[in-house]
């Protein structure tokens, strides 16, 4: 068991200010363009076409962001209530609700923090209720909405009818940037934009496969999300493509000094799902405290999957953007090729356990995770635990029963190694 | 004589348990949880002490339990999960499966054959199905806990219940009775809609035999026929049901309490220098 100490480097320090600057500075333009005629545009993180805006200056908004930005400063409830009151169901998606409910308190437009969109483009449609969130803010604002029809892969790999039907639409969509803002669409600077989307994809990709490091040096789970912003809101600036190369940097001095991100790497994990933002630090200490370490999750990939080595390709501009919305996002792909992910996740990256965190107010992805828990302890031996709360909404989280399930698996786990340590001993002495 | 004490606050009831150090049950504790947790620990170690067990003689206390870090005389606490497979492994050693029903929550766990964990399940934050749910229906029909597994057998025909909800019982029970249905039949229904719903926890960790029956339910006749009618076996359900628990925190308390008189052994110190007879 490796155990390490970390006692000149906060883990969180370099990597984790570096993104904050970054997210805080594109925040900050949001703020500004809420006063200014900056062409703005709504867009889904799943599988988003973010390259695509920035060929025409348009500034990029994230509902999913204001809604997990909301959550994570414990700020989520009485937004999600407001949406209630209008009639949103209980059990609807939160996120959704957050944000419906920031919108109607009047958190967006001119005195708000975020600006009205000029367009609102629906990026991914495997998820219905996100297509009504979208069609709600598009009829709440007045504002033209674009949809954009993803089939949902059903197999490994798309077809070549699915790549050519998506190009199309992206067409459609340049089409609808031109008219928005005036300019005439350039291929080669979409092409410069994807030069550094594909150097932050690489940069990304290099840093996850760090984590395959004993003991790994960041938690890819939790501070992957320190990361998330970057790679799927910042895609195709400089900026981002600087910061994971500045990410790796980092990560590759830890591995080469033999510094993890905890004290002591005790247990190595794969996570699916997204995390309880309104108790985001409460539920990180519940692993914490066992050392358990994410060195790898799905929920980092939802935007994009970079560490298989699938990066936007400057060559081939529309193709690539096509197939990233298609196939290389966790979203979009069926259980069975999420499955084979994890799989790949736990034999790679050499993982001791899966957990599974699923989703109470959202049932599109939480569907299935029976299923897979299932697979994974039984067809597989991997050790799974599965837990439940929510991303957006606080009611949901109850710290004692996560705790308690939370620590019974890692004692569980922790029994287990010490009767093969008896047994070995056993063995020796014999 | 050395003691280890395990003690397991419980939503409703403090069990705690104290073990000698062959591993028997010296004394045995059951006390009202209350509101004050912490007091509830307090007076489960004054009561086992009251068996004549001296503080002293009390070599390590392991709590488990929701209350498990509010007991102030706990040296270490383990949940309840692990502590119900390791004591029901101690009653039965046979044990693969485990049903624990408690006040607010049900646990299915798949245990090893030395009794470690390997898988469970519980029910989700809400408390339908446990034996809330069986104390809310009891105190609709005006019957204590203790009788209403007895009766649930007298009835032939269950009825069928909208849920297993905990606050809707009344009003579900209750229109049962305005339909004159049996009071026999409506406690068969309420039995078999909790066995209905835990029978779905435990297939999803699998209902490998033997399986033993565990918690304050255990105690409920009613309720183990219900789940043997489900599972087509016999479940072991010890009249010890309820100490499950603390059994199992006190044979954790015990391994520690065993672990400290084990002499010290410098590694390779015995292969040093050259010893001849």
């Amino acid at each position: 068991m490796t155990t390490t100490q970390a006692p000149t480097k906060d883990y969180r320090g370099r990597v984790h200010t570096l993104s904050r600057d970054i997210m805080t500075d594109w925040m900050a333009q949001l703020k500004e363009a809420t006063r200014t005629p900056t062409p703005s545009a709504y867009l889904m993180i799943s599988g988003n076409c973010v390259e695509i805006l920035r060929c025409f200056d348009i500034l990029p908004v994230f509902p999913e962001i204001n809604a997990l930005q909301l959550a994570i400063r414990k700020n989520s409830l009485p937004y999600i209530l407001k949406s209630e009151e209008i009639g949103y169901a209980s059990d609807n998606c939160a996120y959704v609700k957050a944000d419906v409910g920031f919108t109607l308190c009047g958190g967006v437009g001119e005195n708000g923090t975020i600006p009205k969109p000029s367009l609102i483009i629906c990026n991914f449609v495997g998820c219905n209720v996100y297509i009504k969130w979208f069609e709600h803010c598009a009829s709440m604002m007045n504002v033209p909405m674009v949809m954009l029809d993803i089939p949902f892969l059903r197999e490994a790999t798309p077809s070549k009818d699915d790549i050519k039907y998506v190009m199309c639409q992206l067409h459609e969509l340049i089409g609808a940037c031109e008219k928005l803002t005036g300019k005439k669409f350039d291929i080669d600077r979409l092409r410069e934009i994807l030069r550094y989307s594909a150097r932050a994809e690489r940069g990304w990709a290099r840093s996850k496969e760090l984590c395959k490091n004993r003991p790994a040096p960041f938690d890819a789970y939790f501070d992957s999300i320190n990361m998330m912003g970057p790679i799927n809101a910042l895609r195709g600036t400089k900026e981002a493509a600087d910061f994971f190369d500045a990410a790796a940097t980092e990560y590759e001095q830890m591995v080469e000094d033999g510094v993890g991100v905890l004290k002591e790497e005790r247990f190595r994990t794969v996570v699916e799902g997204p995390p309880p933002y309104p108790y985001y630090r409460n539920f990180r200490n519940l692993f914490e405290r066992w050392g358990a370490v994410a060195v790898q999750s799905t929920y980092s990939t939802v935007g994009g999957l970079w560490e298989f080595g699938f990066f936007h390709d400057p060559e081939r501009p529309l193709e690539s953007i096509a197939e990233q919305m298609l196939v290389h996002n966790l979203c979009n792909r069926s259980l069975i090729e999420r499955y084979k992910q994890i799989r790949k996740y736990v034999e790679e990256w050499n993982a001791d356990a899966l957990i599974i965190h699923s989703i109470k107010s959202c049932r599109l992805f939480s569907a299935g995770q029976g299923d897979m828990r299932e697979y994974f302890t039984r067809e597989l031996n991997v050790p799974t635990l599965m837990v439940e709360s929510d991303l957006e909404d606080p009611r949901y989280y109850a710290e004692a029963q996560m705790k308690n399930r939370i620590d019974a698996f890692f004692e569980s786990l922790q029994y287990k190694r010490l009767r093969a340590g008896n047994e070995t001993g056993k063995q020796a002495t014999t | 004589m050395e003691y280890a004490v395990g003690i397991d606050v419980g939503s409703t009831q403090t069990k705690a348990v104290a073990l000698d150090t062959a591993r028997a049950i010296v004394a045995r504790v059951l006390i009202d949880s209350g509101a004050n947790v912490v007091r509830a620990g307090q007076r489960a170690m004054d009561e086992i002490q009251k068996t004549g067990i001296s503080r002293g003689d009390i070599k390590f206390v392991v709590g488990t339990g929701y209350g498990r870090y509010k007991i102030e005389a706990g040296d270490t606490q383990v949940t309840e999960i692990s502590c119900h497979a390791r004591g029901a492994h101690m009653l039965y050693p046979g044990t693969r499966t485990v049903i624990d029903m408690g006040g607010q929550d049900t646990k299915a766990i798949k245990i090893s054959a030395e009794g470690d964990v390997i898988d469970f399940c519980m029910n989700d934050k809400c408390a339908a199905g446990t034996g809330r749910f069986l104390a809310g229906a009891a105190d609709v029909l005006g019957l204590t806990l203790d009788e209403i597994g007895e009766i649930s057998l007298r009835g032939t025909k269950p009825v069928r219940l909208t849920s297993v909800c905990t606050v809707f019982v009344e009003s579900d029970i209750l229109s049962h009775l305005a339909q004159n249905k049996q009071v026999e039949d409506i406690l068969a229904g309420v039995h078999e809609a909790i066995a209905t719903r835990t029978i779905g926890l435990v297939r999803r960790v699998g209902t490998d035999p033997e399986i033993t029956f565990t918690g304050g339910v255990a105690l409920n006749i009613g309720m183990v026929r219900a789940l043997e009618a489900k599972l087509h076996v016999t479940l072991n359900a010890s009249p010890e049901a309820q100490y499950c628990g603390a059994l199992g925190a006190a044979l954790y308390a015990m391994d520690h309490v065993m672990a400290e008189k084990r002499p010290s052994v410098e590694v390779g110190a015995e292969l040093t220098g050259w010893v001849d007879e």
